[in-house]
């Protein structure tokens, strides 16, 4: 029991009053912004980074995450209520949600949601407690080759799972790979694509590139898009679903809990996709599958389980191995790094404190939303009726003079302003900025690692394959590259040897 | 729930007032030419290197030391980027009126020219030093799997070693060239982004030796993961007495990191002084003791001179002993 130690005075650090102070301010923000449909939590977060500056890493993280899966349960709400998915992870929750609503269920609806929602949260953060030490015994194997490895696959999961264009994931992920590139070269002291300016010596710097795709970009974005006046809701009565409900959905809820875990863990992976995987799923096993889309529990139990457990479980990763899984991770990495804390393998013996403290914060937060949220829906949804003319110039300066305290750097800011329009571009022209930013955090770690290891290993590539852990990704990376070429390819020739067969059965027909 | 953006903009708000006040005191006093009532607002100690890191550590002790001596607040301003090139430039262009201090490396001046372009030099001239404060200790550290216990170990191989360094330029790098060219030992060179990452791969067995801070690698040598096998200092450590010096096992390679305060050059003389009083001050005080010995810091209170002329000849040193043996501190050769 000796590993439940640390587990347990976790929990002493996050019952220090200003972490459950902050851990609340995180989950009300990150309900808050998960109602506004635009602004999501890679926005929100990218935007406070610089205010988390002065706070102990600890509480930093704690807030962050909290507005990480807070995001999950506010997004719901205005999915049912008003057919306004205000995150893409719930966006699938409008087909039965609303409909439920518009049948007068909606109290159930939301009830099943922040049910399924703590669940499945809780869930990934018990798979969170026990897996972590497991990997972090293996933390001193992994070296360069191992991280080589690691970076590799993560771009090409990155790459291959994204939702959107895949070309357009490609090119974009291809732009932030060149971006990482930039700076002193650390092996030779070379400077790369600095154009002599010394403020690039050292590299593009992720916080300003985050916060200007996200945060900067993410607000101009939205200025195109006229708000919708927000209705008044439905009164919501019943929150506590009734047990022919419960019943239905509480399938729905376990193996929401599980996808989401697993699809979370997953690089590219993250809330929005085991969202839809496990409408999909639900849709698929239902004996009716002609309810969904009218008012099916599981339609709304299933997804929003799942999300929430994917939002979770995508720290195992970023905590464990100091890979971030999707773009919010990748934000939570640079809010680790402004901290002076390096995530990896290390964390967990090193800093046994910071990791727990912001795991068990995660149930302290789940409870939080799950006590909130029914409570306070009326509240959230007259948030709709904030003009984005007050909102997004109030964002908007807190941006910019939040990337000016950081490294009290002027070009910093202009950083954020390029990369502001950058992301404003990619959005209205389809792009999703998610790979950019992932190929650029994932991109400096592979060819830093490529090269130590190849220095270790005297310059024999074959040295990668030697070793267990770096052979095991390596062969996974194969398969994962491999496997969809095989699949059309079997697909092709079931095809090419069911055609004889059916003109054979006509022959005798 | 108009409350958040509130909350929002008055935080955003608060900094920005701070900033405006930061910056604007640095403008008036910059056209007041007495020295008398120096200091005229708060004193801004800039470090060209990350929050956290010993730097950053040494000019924090440093700013709630004298703070109170100088009657003036002292915030550190941390401004990282090209080895705390970026950091000297700008504060070599402030005013001389002692509002704007500089926190500087010794490696910046003595070890990072040898590896970067002319013109990302820092030239110590740009400079009135104040004072010296304190040499971080650097030693050269051997993995398990090694299993080197001293310097004989090492240098009896007789194979290829891989040594990990704290990144390109570095005293790390340079000490650990040097000993394995005068050592007659063929090593491969391995870069990493500071000295945890180096502590890891050497705790890891990924490389076999690196050489990094003291009190980075004090807790490891303690719990008998890594073993030392000597320091870069001219003396030994008094925080590891039992291990030899570079020097008493052969090898003529002295390298640590010293730190030192400086102001723009030509500073008025009373202002210099008021703060060289302010810091000795400080360096008299129980705190600042503990705070050095907690990081294994040796104190190294010199005076502002003492510090040029040091520095110039480790500098010079340094580009000697890399010319006579002919090594690149870029590149892999």
């Amino acid at each position: 029991m000796d590993f439940l130690n640390p587990v347990l005075n976790g929990f002493v650090v996050v019952l220090e009053p200003m972490n459950l102070l902050y851990c609340l301010i995180g989950v009300v923000i990150g309900m808050l912004i998960g109602v506004l449909p635009g602004l999501g939590p890679a926005a929100t977060i990218a935007i406070l980074l610089p205010l988390t500056y002065n706070v102990e890493p600890v509480t930093a993280i704690i807030m962050l995450a909290g507005i990480f899966y807070g995001a999950q349960y506010g997004g719901t709400i205005t999915s049912v209520l008003l057919r306004l998915p205000g995150e893409a992870s719930s966006v699938v929750t409008v087909f039965d949600g609303y409909q439920m609503a518009k049948q007068g269920k909606a109290g159930t609806a939301l009830g099943l949601a922040s049910i399924g929602s703590f669940i499945g949260g809780t869930a990934s953060i018990v798979g969170l407690t026990f897996l972590a030490p497991i990997v972090a015994s293996f933390a001193l194997d992994f070296g360069p080759a191992e991280y080589s490895a690691l970076a590799l696959l993560g771009i090409l999961l990155v790459a291959t799972i994204s939702n959107g264009a895949k070309t357009k994931a490609l090119i974009a992920a291809a732009f932030g790979l060149l971006l990482a590139t930039v700076g002193r070269d650390i092996f030779t002291g070379e400077s790369r694509f600095t154009f002599g300016s010394l403020e690039l010596a050292d590299g593009i710097d992720f916080v300003p590139i985050a916060m200007g795709i996200f945060g900067l970009g993410e607000i101009l974005y939205n200025l195109e898009e006229r708000h919708r006046a927000a209705k008044a809701p439905s009164t919501v009565t019943n929150v506590w679903p009734s047990r022919k409900d419960l019943s239905q959905a509480s399938g729905a809820i376990g193996r929401g809990s599980v996808l989401g875990f697993f699809l979370g863990i997953l690089p590219g992976g993250g809330a929005t996709i085991a969202s839809m995987a496990s409408y999909a799923m639900e849709k698929k096993r239902a004996k009716q599958p002609e309810r969904f889309g009218k008012g099916a529990p599981e339609g709304v139990a299933g997804p929003e389980t799942a999300n929430n457990a994917a939002a979770t479980s995508s720290f195992i990763p970023l905590l464990t191995l100091g890979i971030p899984a999707n773009a919010t991770m990748a934000l939570m990495f640079g809010a680790l790094l402004i901290q002076g804390v390096t995530p990896g393998p290390q964390l967990v013996e090193q800093d046994p404190g910071l990791f727990w403290g912001v795991v068990n914060s995660m149930y302290i937060g789940n409870i939080l939303l799950l006590i909130m949220s029914l409570p306070l829906v009326g509240v959230f949804v007259k948030i709709l009726r904030v003009r984005a003319a007050i909102l997004a110039p109030v964002t908007a300066l807190i941006t910019l003079l939040g990337a000016y305290t950081i490294n009290n750097s002027m070009f910093d800011v202009t950083l954020v302003v390029v990369f502001g329009i950058v992301g404003y571009l990619m959005k209205k022209f389809g792009f999703e900025p998610g790979p950019l930013v992932l190929a650029f955090v994932l991109g400096s770690l592979l060819e830093s690692s490529l090269r130590r290891s190849l220095l270790v290993f005297g310059g024999d590539p074959t040295g990668f394959f030697s070793r267990p852990i770096s052979a095991t990704l390596l062969a996974v990376f194969v398969l994962v590259a491999v496997l969809p070429g095989l699949r059309s390819l079997l697909a092709k020739r079931r095809a090419a040897t069911a055609d004889p067969a059916t003109t054979k059965i006509k022959e005798t027909v | 729930m108009m409350q958040f953006p509130t909350r929002r903009a008055v935080l955003g708000a608060a900094s920005a007032v701070t900033l405006l006040a930061l910056t604007a005191c640095g403008n008036v006093a910059a056209g007041s030419t007495s020295s008398a009532n120096y200091p005229s607002g708060p004193v801004s100690l800039t470090v060209g290197q990350a929050p956290g890191g010993s730097t950053d550590l040494i000019a924090r002790a440093i700013s709630e030391g004298s703070a109170k001596t100088l009657g003036a607040p002292v915030p550190v301003v941390n401004k990282p980027g090209a080895n705390g090139s970026l950091a000297t430039k700008e504060v070599a262009g402030k005013p001389a009126d002692g509002q704007n201090l500089l926190l500087i490396n010794a490696s910046l001046i003595t070890i990072t020219p040898l590896a970067v372009a002319k013109d990302e030099a820092v030239n110590i001239d740009d400079f009135d030093v104040i004072a010296g404060l304190s040499q971080d200790d650097y030693v050269l550290v051997a993995s398990q799997g090694s299993g080197f216990k001293s310097i004989k170990d090492l240098t009896g191989a007789g194979r290829n070693i891989t040594f990990g360094t704290t990144g390109v330029g570095t005293g790390s790098q340079l000490a650990q060239k040097v000993l394995f060219k005068q050592a007659n030992v063929q090593g491969t060179d391995v870069p990493f982004d500071s000295g945890k990452p180096a502590l890891t791969a050497v705790l890891g067995n990924q490389v076999e030796v690196t050489t990094i801070q003291l009190g980075e690698a004090m807790p490891q040598i303690q719990a008998g993961k890594i073993a030392p096998l000597l320091v870069f200092s001219e003396q030994r450590n008094s925080f590891l007495p039992d291990v030899p010096t570079a020097k008493e096992s052969g090898f003529d390679v002295p390298v640590a990191q010293y730190r030192a305060v400086a102001a723009p050059k030509g500073t008025p003389k009373e202002v210099k002084d008021k703060l060289l009083a302010a810091f000795q001050e400080t360096f008299k005080s129980d705190a600042y003791k503990e705070f050095n010995k907690k990081n294994m810091l040796t104190p190294k209170e010199i005076s502002g001179e003492e510090v040029v002329t040091q520095w110039k000849d480790y500098a010079a040193k340094y580009k000697s002993l890399v010319e006579k043996y002919s090594i690149s501190l870029s590149g892999t050769k």
